[in-house]
């Protein structure tokens, strides 16, 4: 078979070429326009949720009530945080596993709030009930108290874990944020 | 091949370069010991809740976000990836390294932002903006763990773009025992195998990154997947021995088992090992599903082979089943495809995700036990397009489900408000407050009351105010006593001086007694009263802080649902907003998954009527090899009878 090329074909050809390489592009530019619609909208989603929270937490724990228990852990070297178990006024309240990226988290100073809740005022009792591991891999386990007066105001504490920088071992205490 | 080669080597390095997003912060610790705000924004970024974390340094933001200097924005850059929110992320982090103030911030969270920003870029495959970041990274600046990861993007980098002299120089600055020298030794070796360099080196560079697999968490997975990778190279160029080897070490239960099975068989057939070749094939045909592509080739494959080993009746048999079974894989893709129309196919996936987990490092569930598209599934999820088109399309599927709860967490909320509401206008009714207050307070005046006559009993120390009926008799009898030893003295009953002092005496002893009791007594009871009186006077006490305190509260009250209805009519009508914006994008995105299916199945189908079509030919021309051979046979022993008995009869 013998190829002609007419002017004809080759105009063909072109408008073939330029339909697909605009085809192409349309549907590239509409592909950009769906994930830019679908990053916006996580945006929006994010923001819509942090909303709810914050009147989530006006609503459910007013100031007056609210008392909430954070954790924090300074760069110790020796202790691998397993799990922490709250127990408030005698019952348990709440307990924690740690995966090894929330452990990591708390050692780059970020803190964890384990626990919040409402409390009337008065004194009351927090027990936490630390377990890890020591650098030896061997189970350690601590329990640290504190008794408390709450007034008509938001109280907050803090299960604090440190390194003593003289012993070279952790710490454990609970600390009221005044 | 080069292509596919480059394509497993992408997907290996995304495979491998899905570190945590936050592992490239800089570490920087909380501005202050109590903020508690931005203590939890790092502990939720740094443990991968990116929603939360983007949600707290939000309100960080609205609340006092100058304090905290540009780390805000790195963070938020930072979650806005965790989040798949590529665009927004690299926006977020090219205004924040233009940005002069930038030189504000310590250099190692401005070397950890380029390699950052580097990194995102090459994720999405724009590899000259990502060699272009990477090379402003000051390496002095980045910890000993992401080094390696450093030395490892920055060489593959430059081995993409032509560059492998800078590459080997990256390669050499790995540590042996890092896991990423034994990428980047599999990259070095892909490069080579495009750069036409003598195959001892790329075969030295496969070997060096098999012996470094030890050094990675999945060993066997990447052994199985380099050596896989090196028996395709060897085998492409014409190598059957050397990519018999590598073959030969792939796993016989793994993900590559398919693809290195038929493989082997080729370079067996390669070397003229026909019947050695016909083993794996025949246990890859029979150990996996026909929708696998690796099988379906094998399915025509085998009978080729046959062919080669003269068995035609046998090779006739095995195309013609062939033809069958591309029948059957047709039609089960034409299923796939109605499946996908139907809602059948997607659908159960999205809802077997876990509903809270969502953004670019949370990987999808492909377990769809008992589904008849999960092979096909897994099949195409090999496509890194398809991966990531589905898992924004499963982000919007968990996006809707959140901003559904959220909704149903405002109808619940609004239920605790009509309960207070309700709970308030009974207290109110039974004016509670009112009348506690006004028993308080008649409790309080009989207290006082009791305090006065407890007052006045104490007013004496001898005691008296204490003593019994029956101490007063005595005490009043002692006067009388005394009167009467008065009116006796001096007369004939009581004469003597000496006998008036013993009655005084004796009387005096007795009194003396009777008021030592009353004043031991005294103290005593006074110890007692004055401890119980504490007791009561502290319930008193704690009595009227709780009616304070009820007060107030009570007070307070209406505020606790007065205030928020309008602002949940608000986030309502917001969040109903969303979804309808979700639902609209959430089609757009599901067409655009579906299309990526459909193509792919359409590809899939022309493939296997291409296969048909060969096994029905080969099948043709055999039928009519066998048949012909047959007839001719038949012909040639009927002739040489009829001779025999020509011959006997001629005899």
């Amino acid at each position: 078979m013998e190829l002609v090329y007419s002017p004809k074909r080759i105009g063909a050809f072109l408008l073939f070429s330029f339909s697909l390489l605009f085809a192409s592009l349309a549907w590239t530019a509409g592909d950009a326009k769906l994930e830019s619609n679908i990053e916006e909208l996580k945006a929006e989603v994010v923001e819509l949720n942090r909303e709810l929270f914050e009147l989530e937490e006006q609503l459910l724990y007013p100031a007056t009530t609210s008392f909430a228990v954070f954790v924090s852990m300074d760069s110790v070297k020796n202790f691998e945080l397993s799990s922490v178990k709250l127990e408030l006024d005698q019952e348990t309240v709440t307990s924690h596993l740690y995966a090894n990226e929330q452990v990591d988290a708390l050692r780059r100073g970020g803190i964890q709030k384990l626990y919040q809740g409402n409390l009337k005022p008065g004194m009351h009792h927090l027990k936490a009930h630390i377990q890890g591991k020591d650098s030896d891999g061997r189970p350690l386990q601590r329990t640290v108290v504190v008794d408390f007066g709450k007034a008509r105001s938001s109280k907050y504490l803090e299960v604090k874990i440190s390194q003593n920088p003289k012993q070279q071992l952790p710490e454990f205490a609970i600390v009221e944020w005044k | 091949m080069k292509k596919h080669m480059k394509r497993l080597l992408i997907t290996c390095v995304m495979v491998s370069g899905a570190a945590q997003a936050e592992d490239l912060l800089p570490d920087i610790s909380r501005a202050k010991a109590k903020d508690a705000l931005y203590g939890q924004a790092l502990y939720q970024l740094h443990s991968g809740d990116y929603a939360a974390a983007l949600g707290s340094n939000q309100a960080l933001r609205k609340r006092n976000g100058r304090r905290y200097g540009k780390i805000l924005d790195v963070h938020q850059s930072i979650a806005e990836l965790g989040l798949g929110m590529n665009q927004q992320a690299n926006q977020g982090f090219q205004r924040l390294l233009a940005d002069e103030r930038m030189a504000l911030v310590p250099r190692p969270a401005r070397a950890q932002a380029w390699f950052f920003l580097a990194k995102s870029f090459y994720s999405q495959g724009y590899w000259d903006n990502a060699l272009t970041a990477m090379r402003k990274v000051d390496e002095q600046f980045l910890n000993s763990d992401l080094k390696d990861e450093y030395h490892f993007l920055i060489a593959t980098l430059e081995m993409f773009r032509g560059k492998p002299s800078r590459a080997d120089k990256h390669i050499l600055a790995l540590k042996e025992d890092s896991p990423w020298a034994t990428y980047a030794f599999l990259n070095l070796a892909v490069s080579y195998t495009e750069r036409d360099v003598h195959i001892d080196k790329v075969e030295a560079a496969f070997n060096k990154a098999l012996e470094l697999t030890k050094n990675t968490q999945q060993q066997k997975a990447l052994s199985d997947r380099i050596n896989l990778m090196a028996g395709q190279f060897f085998f492409d160029t014409g190598r059957g021995r050397t990519a018999i080897k590598h073959l030969r070490s792939v796993n016989l239960e793994g993900a590559y088992t398919p693809k290195a099975l038929l493989t082997y068989g080729w370079a067996l057939t390669e070397q003229w090992q026909y019947h050695e070749a016909l083993q794996p094939w025949y246990m890859l045909k029979t150990a996996h599903s026909q929708l696998n592509q690796d099988v379906q080739e094998t399915l025509i494959a085998i009978p080729h082979l046959l062919e080669k080993l003269n068995a035609k009746v046998l090779a006739l048999g095995a195309f013609e089943y062939a033809t069958e079974q591309y029948d059957a894989i047709h039609k089960q893709l034409g299923d796939s495809a109605t499946r996908l129309n139907t809602g059948e196919f997607i659908e159960p996936l999205l809802a077997s995700q876990v509903p809270d987990k969502w953004g670019s490092f949370v990987p999808l569930d492909l377990t769809l036990p008992n589904h008849p598209d999960r092979i096909y599934l897994k099949d195409v999820m090999s496509q890194g397009y398809f991966q990531g088109q589905l898992t924004k399309l499963r982000d919007l599927h968990v996006m809707r489900h959140k901003v559904i709860q959220s909704l149903q967490d405002l109808e619940a909320f609004e239920d605790t408000l009509a309960t207070r509401k309700q709970e308030y206008s009974v207290i109110k009714a039974d004016d509670a407050v009112a009348s506690r207050e006004r028993r308080y307070r008649d409790m309080d005046k009989r207290y006082k009351t009791m305090l006065n006559n407890i007052n006045k009993a104490f007013n004496n120390p001898d005691g008296t105010g204490l003593a019994s009926d029956q101490e007063k008799g005595q005490l009043s009898q002692f006067k009388s006593v005394e009167g009467r030893i008065k009116q006796l003295a001096g007369t004939r009953v009581m004469d003597s001086k000496r006998e008036q002092s013993q009655y005084r005496d004796r009387l005096r002893r007795v009194e003396g007694v009777l008021k030592w009791h009353l004043s031991e007594r005294y103290a005593e009871r006074k110890r007692e009263v004055s401890s119980q009186l504490a007791v009561l006077e502290a319930e008193l006490r704690t009595a009227k802080q709780r009616l304070t305190s009820t007060r107030a509260a009570f007070e307070a009250a209406p505020d606790a649902f007065a205030k928020h209805p309008e602002r949940i009519a608000k986030l309502r009508a917001k969040y109903q907003q969303q979804l309808t914006k979700i639902d609209k994008i959430y089609q757009r995105q599901r067409f655009a998954v579906g299309t990526i299916v459909k193509e792919d199945i359409k590809q899939r189908q022309a493939r296997i009527l291409d296969y048909q079509l060969q096994a029905r030919l080969a099948a043709a021309r055999l039928f009519d090899e066998t048949s012909n051979k047959a007839r001719s046979l038949a012909v040639k022993t009927a002739s040489k009878n009829k001779n025999n008995a020509v011959a006997q009869g001629a005899n």
